[in-house]
């Protein structure tokens, strides 16, 4: 008699497998179960609020609702235009093997902790902006003309000469040149304030606009917060623009175009999804951050319109205030009604996001046709 | 061509150029951020020197640069000093206007102690009297160093003499000194070894004076603590849960909608899983533990306040979809001939997962577990709410039954970091410190990330060459 080199399915193997796929299947709907809990969990804490409706509520989230806002539009309007420019020209200009190198590095930048990067806003950034005000606004409109001042020198030097400074890689030798150009605008700034204007930045704002400055204010926040969105955005879009079939882009340029017109009346349209799922991802992002709001601002519930005075968002008042309120209390269940709109927001933001992505996923592998 | 070329260039090529610029001012940004953060980070450590200034007015100053700033209205600039010797002068910090320094040496004997009570001195070392004995320079630095090596309790009793910058005498017992530098007397060697000191005394020593000295050690070891119980939470339940997803739920809509849902999460902020721990978990369910097995101890909370157990379910709950994500798409990359194959040789089910699935699968989950950590390592805004603490009297690990503490408090970096930096008495003293925390969690989250990011390149090759699906 020979028997099977494998066991046969005895019971015991059988029911084994049972168990193990019930237990398998309890924890995974458990797991899933607890993850809808959290929704489940804010509405319950929330409906309280119904009953004892009081406009005192208005009024207290109305500046929450305006700082979040005012902090996230504010870290789109540092983080979109840089995000998106790089993700454009790695995309489609730089070469190959550097952008393999490029995109980790700039995608590690969202691992660098809130709590660290908000520090460094609040302690070290905000104290040098308010000092050197003048100089770090002709820093934002420097540095982007210096970039274009750097293609029209490249564009003046003979053939030869550019050999060695390639467009491809750009992204790179540009470093120092920035640097230096930075290093020139501070060192000129201070100069230029005093012969134009006769006296520091921000005692001239306060004495002919009324504007008062506060040390940590939502520039501060956009800087910082546009540090930590942007390589969200960035890693997204490029993904997108990376993606968009090669033998488009080829046909278009066969046809005469350039790569700019290329880009914007080809990859763009069609990318166009990936790039808004891009932002919205990275708004939500925005909006939900805690540690850098919470460090770079100066806490204070306004509702202002100037970018030099301070705020407070959802999240950050969250974060004060929660530990303290007693539970069951009408600040408790309002700042569990902050936490519901966040929650809210940022899940229909994502899944709007998402499904975008998907569909444009679709369409790339249908090669491109609509 | 040539002539195409020019009539398109200015619109053309600009935006190109600004797009690069785009490229280099984010890595601008990064590399200045790192920079700063290694500079001031190890920097401090480095034993500045100490300088005896005497001003126009006559007035002696002892004490160590830290830092100039401009005065206001183009009147030169000032140098922050750390001058120490708080019971005399009221406070351990000196603005001096450059332009009132007549003349700076930096005398050999001039020295820096640290004390238990009180901060620290700074001043010239007149002599060491111990034993009977009266040693002055050299010697008598050299011997109070071996003196320090001793712990308190079996050090002879002695005195240091110091003369002041002010050239009064100032006796210190030398039961109460913890270290001491003598910056100029070292060679850049020597300097090297203290600085490597500095360096082990912050990873390894516990905080001193309400968070502005000392080390971080309570806060690295909470952070390990509480970034290993929450592994050891999600792992197991992350892993079930995408396996549930990719190989036993039917593939339908409602799998595509939960997979959209999980993914989501991930973009959910991490405040409001802190809200949900501190709601359900610390008032809920310890608030429950505390009337029905701490009775006796109401109403001072054991388990209805934030400690260790719930921040790590937190992170475990702000962390799954990390982990069911990376694990999910470790199970999709293996090819569905694997799994027909182990099946038409009659294993079953649980076999095919455990001997067949699991193991091909297994870099993909660790990608997952060690993403989970670094960002659970970065979090902070969640433990605020859910048990970090400020200064926590009791280690959560210690030898008193049951050992793990899970209700205690613990310290954690980026709390550490946020508390030192915002809600210090004396910031200036406390920034330095504040560099090097910083530093350290940045390099652990970043060398958490490249690991995860080598595994993963690593795993894709390896599939990619040999059993590809497509």
């Amino acid at each position: 008699m020979t028997r099977p080199a494998l066991p046969a399915r005895t019971p015991w193997r059988q029911l084994q497998d049972r168990i193990a796929t019930g237990l398998i299947t309890a924890a995974g709907i458990g797991v899933l179960l607890a993850i809808l809990a959290i929704g489940v969990f804010l509405f319950w804490e929330t409906l309280p609020l119904l009953t004892r409706f009081e406009t005192l509520s208005l009024e207290r989230l109305s500046p929450l609702a305006w700082g979040t806002l005012k902090a996230a539009i504010a870290a789109l309007v540092v983080a979109l235009p840089l995000a998106l420019g790089g993700a454009i020209y790695s995309a489609l200009f730089m070469s190959e093997r550097l952008r393999a190198r490029i995109k980790p590095i700039l995608e590690l930048m969202e691992a660098v902790p809130g709590v660290v990067v908000g520090f460094v806003a609040g302690l070290v950034l905000a104290p040098w902006v308010e000092r050197h005000l003048a100089s770090a606004l002709a820093l934002v409109v420097w540095l982007p003309l210096c970039a274009v001042l750097a293609g029209l020198l490249w564009h003046a030097t003979p053939a030869r000469l550019r050999g060695w400074l390639p467009l491809g890689r750009a992204g790179l030798w540009l470093l120092p040149w920035m640097a230096a150009m930075a290093v020139l605008a501070l060192w000129a700034a201070p100069m230029i304030e005093q012969r134009w204007l006769g006296d520091d930045l921000v005692t001239l704002l306060d004495r002919r606009f009324g504007l008062d400055y506060t040390t940590r204010n939502t520039l501060i926040v956009g800087l910082a917060m546009g540090f930590a969105v942007i390589p969200g955005v960035y890693s997204l879009a490029e993904d997108a623009l990376h993606d968009v079939p090669r033998s488009l882009m080829e046909g278009a340029q066969a046809l005469g175009a350039s790569r700019w017109q290329a880009l914007w009346k080809v990859a763009l349209p069609m990318a166009g999804p990936g790039i808004f799922s891009a932002a919205m991802i990275g708004a939500g992002r925005a909006v939900g951050e805690t540690m850098i709001v919470l460090m770079a601002s100066s806490n204070a519930a306004l509702i202002s319109l100037s970018p030099f005075e301070g705020l407070r968002s959802f999240s950050a008042a969250i974060a004060i205030e929660l530990p303290e309120a007693p539970p069951g209390g009408l600040t408790y269940h309002l700042l569990i009604l902050a936490a519901l709109v966040l929650f809210l927001f940022t899940f229909l933001v994502n899944t709007l996001a998402e499904t975008v992505r998907q569909r444009l996923r679709r369409r790339y592998r249908s090669g491109g046709g609509r | 061509m040539k002539r195409l070329d020019r009539r398109r260039w200015p619109g053309d090529a600009l935006w190109t150029w600004l797009c690069a610029g785009c490229v280099a001012l984010s890595l601008f940004m990064l590399i200045t951020l790192l920079t700063l953060l290694v500079a001031r980070g190890l920097g401090h450590f480095w034993p500045a020197p100490l300088e005896a200034l005497t001003l126009h007015s006559g007035e002696q100053v002892i004490g160590q640069p830290v830092r100039e700033a401009p005065l206001p209205h183009g009147a030169g600039s000032e140098r922050l000093y750390f001058t120490g010797n708080r019971e005399l002068n009221g406070a351990d910090w000196r603005w001096v206007a450059l332009d009132d320094i007549a003349a700076v040496n930096e005398p050999e004997d001039a020295i820096r102690l640290e004390r238990s009570p009180w901060g620290d001195v700074t001043g010239r070392l007149a002599a060491l009297e111990v034993e009977g004995e009266r040693l002055t320079g050299a010697p008598a630095r050299a011997r109070l160093q071996s003196l320090l090596a001793l712990p308190a309790g079996q050090r002879p009793r002695g005195e240091l003499v110091l003369t002041t910058a002010q050239g009064s005498p100032l006796v210190q017992p030398l039961a109460t000194i913890t270290a001491f530098q003598a910056p100029n007397a070292l060679s850049t060697l020597e300097k090297a070894g203290v600085w490597g000191q500095g360096v082990w005394r912050f990873l390894s020593e516990g905080p001193r004076a309400a968070n502005t000295g000392g080390g971080v050690w309570p806060a690295i070891f909470g952070t390990l603590l509480m970034v290993i119980v929450m592994s050891v939470i999600v792992t197991p339940f992350g892993v079930l849960a995408a396996i549930y997803l990719n190989e036993i739920a039917h593939q339908n809509r409602l799998t595509r909608l939960v997979r959209i849902g999980v993914r989501n999460l991930a973009g959910v902020p991490s405040i409001v899983y802190g809200v949900f721990g501190l709601g359900v978990f610390v008032y809920g369910i310890g608030g429950s533990i505390d009337t029905w097995f701490f009775d006796e101890a109401l109403p001072s909370p054991t388990f209805g306040t934030g400690g260790l157990l719930w921040a790590s379910l937190t992170l475990a709950l702000l962390t799954l979809p990390v982990v069911i994500v990376a694990t999910e798409e470790g199970l999709a990359r293996i090819p569905d001939a694997q799994r027909e194959g182990a099946l038409a040789l009659g294993a079953t089910r649980l076999e095919m997962l455990t001997r067949v699935v699991l193991p091909m699968a297994t870099p993909a989950m660790l990608t997952g577990v060690i993403l989970a950590v670094a960002r659970a390592a970065g979090e902070v805004a969640p433990l605020m709410l859910v048990g970090v603490a400020k200064l926590a009297p009791q280690m959560p690990l210690d030898g008193e039954f049951p050992y793990l503490h899970l209700e205690r408090k613990f310290m954690h970096l980026g709390y550490h970091l946020f508390d030192t930096a915002f809600h210090g008495d004396d910031v200036e003293a406390a920034i330095p410190l504040v560099y090097a925390t910083a530093l350290l969690l940045v390099l652990i989250v970043l060398v958490l990330n490249l690991t995860a990011i080598f595994l993963r390149h690593h795993l894709r090759r390896q599939q990619g060459g040999s059993w590809s699906r497509s």
